[in-house]
């Protein structure tokens, strides 16, 4: 019998050798070592499936998007909820606690950064706005809520100077702490689960999280990645 | 404590409810999980044309987004993704006509195949080097030998025959059989259990 052919031996990777075949295979080391390369290659192939790489996508060429799309609800009423709409007081609750929780995260974040830097949106806070309908007041904590958004992902990219205090020992405790607001909140939402105060902690202390893992990642040397901590 | 299993650990069902509601963080949240598999899979199908990958990543996610609503838990939230994943990648290539007529394919192939120039070409991993397949080929081998799809599942995604889609992996094995001799060459094989136990009858 002469050497199996090529695609026959690439389709014994997943079919059996027929009688023939198989005592071609026992006596032919060329043909035995051939299938067991395309075994090889399938093995590779196998192994491939689990790879993960760097994502092609970015989060601010997709949020566009998906604002037009009426996907992300960016406040302005493009995906109205009847269990939201029905509890303003809430809303209201969750914003001020939004915009507080975010002063103390954007300072916590940028405690070094000057503040002639980081004034230009500043007001002083006898010229706070007042709102005179709900829905002012939602737009408001929308473009704050995406504002402080946008600063945050923009300090975590541009931001040096608080990088030497920011050492990996803080940002890892910062982790820590950030898991058990997590757990907490986690188990208030089996209590509450359609709370939204509750539900914006618990999204701020995910968001905060993977941005400190990531920030950790860049502060360790480049060879070493953070599998734990 | 690793971090896979700290990512494991947070509230998927909740992410997903709060990402229905169109809350953006919840939404940033599932892509910041899902997008190294989910976009990997896109560069897979797609090849070595990493901007058309990107354009179709994109309309990836906008896709799983927009189904969103639809997802009722019934399987891994990663597992219903993947799946759109791979459905909007090879509508996107479809219809820029890269992987029109597979059939076809399979006869080009055969000519198309060039052992002196794979020889010079040393690919340094499976994506590599199948990077270097007809975006037909490509798409049959990513889906059998990496996916896990069925010769009947890949006919049926992309249009063609099981025969056709048999043919068109075993010439994609072959070219990546020359392609990666480095990594699989071997010196000394013997016949493995399963041939002893089991042998196809004579056709």
């Amino acid at each position: 019998m002469s050497h199996l052919p090529t695609e026959r031996l690439a389709a014994l990777v997943d079919e059996a050798p027929t009688a023939a075949e198989l005592a071609h295979l026992t006596s032919c080391p060329e043909c035995a070592r051939e299938r067991a390369a395309y075994q090889a290659v399938a093995d590779l192939a196998g192994t491939e499936a689990n790879r993960i790489g760097t994502p092609l996508t970015t989060w601010e060429a997709l949020a566009p998007s998906l604002v037009a799309d009426g996907v992300i609800d960016d406040g302005r009423g493009l995906r109205l909820r009847t269990r939201s709409a029905k509890r303003p007081w809430l809303q209201a609750a969750a914003a001020v606690l939004l915009l507080s929780g975010g002063v103390v995260a954007g300072r916590w974040s940028v405690r070094t950064t000057t503040p002639a830097t980081t004034s230009t949106v500043a007001e002083k806070p006898d010229s706070l706005p007042t709102f005179s309908t709900v829905q002012d007041a939602r737009d408001a904590q929308a473009r704050a809520q995406s504002m402080y958004q946008t600063a945050t992902a923009y300090l975590a990219q541009q931001d040096t100077s608080g990088r030497a205090i920011e050492s990996p020992s803080a940002m890892r405790a910062r982790l820590a702490a950030l898991d058990r607001a997590r757990d907490a909140m986690g188990e208030a939402l089996n209590e509450a689960p359609y709370d939204p105060v509750i539900n914006n902690y618990y999204l701020s202390t995910i968001g905060q999280r993977e941005a400190t893992m990531r920030r950790l990642n860049t502060v360790l040397p480049a060879s070493m990645k953070m599998t734990s901590y | 404590m690793r971090v896979t299993n700290l990512l494991k650990m947070e509230n998927e069902p909740l992410i997903i409810r709060r990402a229905v509601d169109g809350d953006e963080r919840a939404l940033r949240a599932l892509w910041t999980r899902h997008a190294p598999h989910i976009d990997m899979v896109v560069r897979r199908l797609v090849g070595g044309d990493v901007d058309a990958a990107a354009d179709i990543a994109q309309e990836v996610w906008i896709q799983i987004f927009r189904a969103l609503p639809s997802y009722r838990g019934d399987s891994q939230f990663s597992t219903w993704a993947h799946r759109i994943a791979v459905n909007r990648t090879l509508n996107a290539l479809r219809r820029t006509r890269r992987l029109a007529s597979v059939e076809t394919e399979v006869h080009e192939d055969s000519a198309a195949v060039e052992p002196d120039h794979d020889r010079s070409f040393v690919a340094e991993s499976i994506e590599a080097a199948a990077a270097k397949l007809s975006p037909g080929a490509r798409a049959v081998f990513m889906l059998h030998d990496v996916e896990g799809y069925t010769h009947e599942e890949i006919a049926d995604a992309l249009g063609i025959t099981t025969g056709g889609s048999k043919s068109q992996l075993f010439k994609a094995r072959a070219k990546l059989r020359s392609l990666l001799a480095h990594l699989v060459d071997v010196k000394h094989v013997g016949l493995s259990r399963k041939d002893t136990e089991h042998v196809a009858p004579a056709y």
